[in-house]
């Protein structure tokens, strides 16, 4: 009898999480679907074909998602490595640690109007590089703060250890550091593509309706009462998201356990 | 003589931590250093291997004044408490580092590398991970690490502080054995009062950043402030 409700459990526990992706991808396929009927009057590809024409945008705003993106992880990732292991070190470690958190207290809609007066007098409005830029004022702050907890007195002695074997600076991060940090690395850069893959709030201020992120296509589609094409803009959106995550299960997760 | 340490001075903030540090070493010489924990062992060793910067004093090295030498330059590797082995290299990878590091050819850091893991007992453990070893076998490979790359001067920080009695008394044993094997000179650094007199040639007492290097082991056995005496002494009320 406690199988039984144990097996019951996890039935509904895995319906509940495969749910909302199998109805999305339902929903994509479907056109002229009216209540109360049960069945949608199209089902097919037809929505999918429409990806590819330029009409809807939707192959474009991913490209220029995942570009954004793959730059913001890219650049925080491995600029925040570096800079993580100057702030650790540094006399003025926690009052320095306590500022990487402040893009954090603002909302991002808050946060971007604060920026917004600098980015107009650099030319920054409207354009993808803005955005990247943005995003990466919020991403990078994440990785500061993933990585601090990497450098310590353990760290210091493989540099020093590594310089008494006759090894300079750059050996150190090459040879030892940076192989030590790969799966931290691989985790964060993760991470902080995620940060910027559904960046909301902060792109559709700096980019102005210019630079659509497949986020801000979706919520175009959803106000627009689109639901097929908003479906099919979030399939695609969780498309990068589920590849990282069999990356990570495939190449980081199982060496950690 | 080889290695010459002259009014070594450091403070933290205002704390003096080495204070007026003077000692001479000779060459293939071990100095045992025997001191309680903060004494200024570490932060020693430390300014000759060049990891911190003394506020003064000088250091010769072969004749050599070392003062400026970054860490890389001065050929002395210093030696952690804590085995420190990179943990995504081999046993045969870890102790070849140094070598890769100085560019010396592949077929040269083989064999050198076999060498050394016959000297360290470690054959068949050439493709192991450090997190397949033993502490023994890890503070073996750490050893082999530093001595492979034929430093001037090896600084050995209480190596053998996290091991067992019995391990101890073996890394002890297989020390020696090297140390002469590959005529190293080295300071080694202890707070255990039997492995200062069983490692060094010469034994110095350091406290309250002040270092005293005795003329031979029976002036040492003869301070009181070493506890040679009192240990003496409790054994022999143990025997009666």
């Amino acid at each position: 009898m406690k199988a039984n409700w144990k097996f019951f459990f996890l039935a509904a526990l895995v319906i509940l999480v495969v749910f909302p992706f199998a109805y999305l991808l339902l929903l994509s396929m479907a056109s002229e679907w009216r209540f109360p009927e049960l069945w949608p009057a199209y089902f097919g590809m037809r929505n999918w074909e429409q990806v590819v024409s330029s009409e809807t945008g939707l192959i474009s705003s991913f490209l220029v998602s995942t570009g954004i993106s793959f730059s913001v992880a890219t650049m925080s990732t491995f600029i925040g490595f570096f800079i993580s292991r100057g702030i650790a070190y540094h006399p003025y470690k926690r009052t320095i640690t306590l500022l990487t958190y402040f893009p954090y207290i603002l909302a991002p809609v808050v946060f971007a109007a604060c920026l917004s007066y600098f980015f107009l007098k650099l030319g920054l409005f409207g354009k993808p590089v803005g955005v990247f830029v943005a995003q990466f004022m919020v991403a990078f702050p994440y990785a500061l703060i993933f990585f601090s907890s990497f450098w310590g007195e353990k760290t210091k002695s493989y540099e020093e250890l590594v310089a008494t074997l006759g090894g300079n600076q750059l050996q150190a991060f090459r040879k030892v550091l940076l192989p030590i940090a790969k799966n931290m690395l691989i985790i964060c850069f993760f991470q902080t593509f995620l940060i910027s893959w559904f960046e909301y709030g902060l792109t559709s201020i700096i980019g102005v309706g210019k630079v659509q992120t497949l986020t801000i296509k979706v919520f175009l589609f959803i106000k627009e009462s689109n639901f097929y094409y908003g479906a099919l803009s979030c399939c695609l959106l969780i498309l990068p998201p589920v590849l990282l995550l069999y990356i990570n299960k495939r190449y980081v997760f199982n060496k950690l356990i | 003589m080889f290695l010459e340490v002259q009014h070594i001075v450091k403070s933290f903030q205002k704390e003096e931590v080495v204070k007026d540090l003077n000692f001479t070493l000779a060459a293939h010489q071990t100095l045992s250093i025997l001191g309680q924990s903060g004494c200024g062992k570490t932060t020693m060793l430390k300014i000759i291997g060049g990891l911190v910067k003394p506020d003064g004093g000088h250091i010769y090295l072969n004749g050599n004044l070392i003062d400026d030498v970054t860490p890389e330059k001065r050929s002395i590797v210093y030696l952690y408490q804590e085995d420190l082995l990179f943990p995504h290299l081999n046993v045969f990878e870890n102790i070849a580092f140094g070598l890769k590091i100085k560019k010396i050819n592949a077929s040269e850091t083989t064999d050198r590398v076999h060498q050394m893991i016959a000297s360290l007992e470690l054959q068949g453990q050439e493709k192991k991970m450090p997190h397949q070893l033993s502490g023994g076998q890890r503070q073996r490979v750490s050893f082999g690490r530093a001595i492979i790359t034929n430093p001037a001067l090896l600084l050995l920080d209480e190596p053998f502080g996290s091991l067992d009695t019995g391990t101890r008394a073996r890394m002890q044993d297989l020390f020696k054995k090297i140390a002469s094997e590959f005529r190293i000179t080295s300071l080694f650094v202890t707070h255990d009062l039997k492995e200062a007199i069983l490692m060094g040639d010469h034994i110095g007492y350091m406290q309250s950043g002040k270092l005293k290097v005795y003329e031979n082991k029976e002036a040492f056995i003869q301070d009181d402030h070493t506890g040679v005496q009192k240990e003496i002494d409790f054994w022999k009320a143990l025997t009666n």
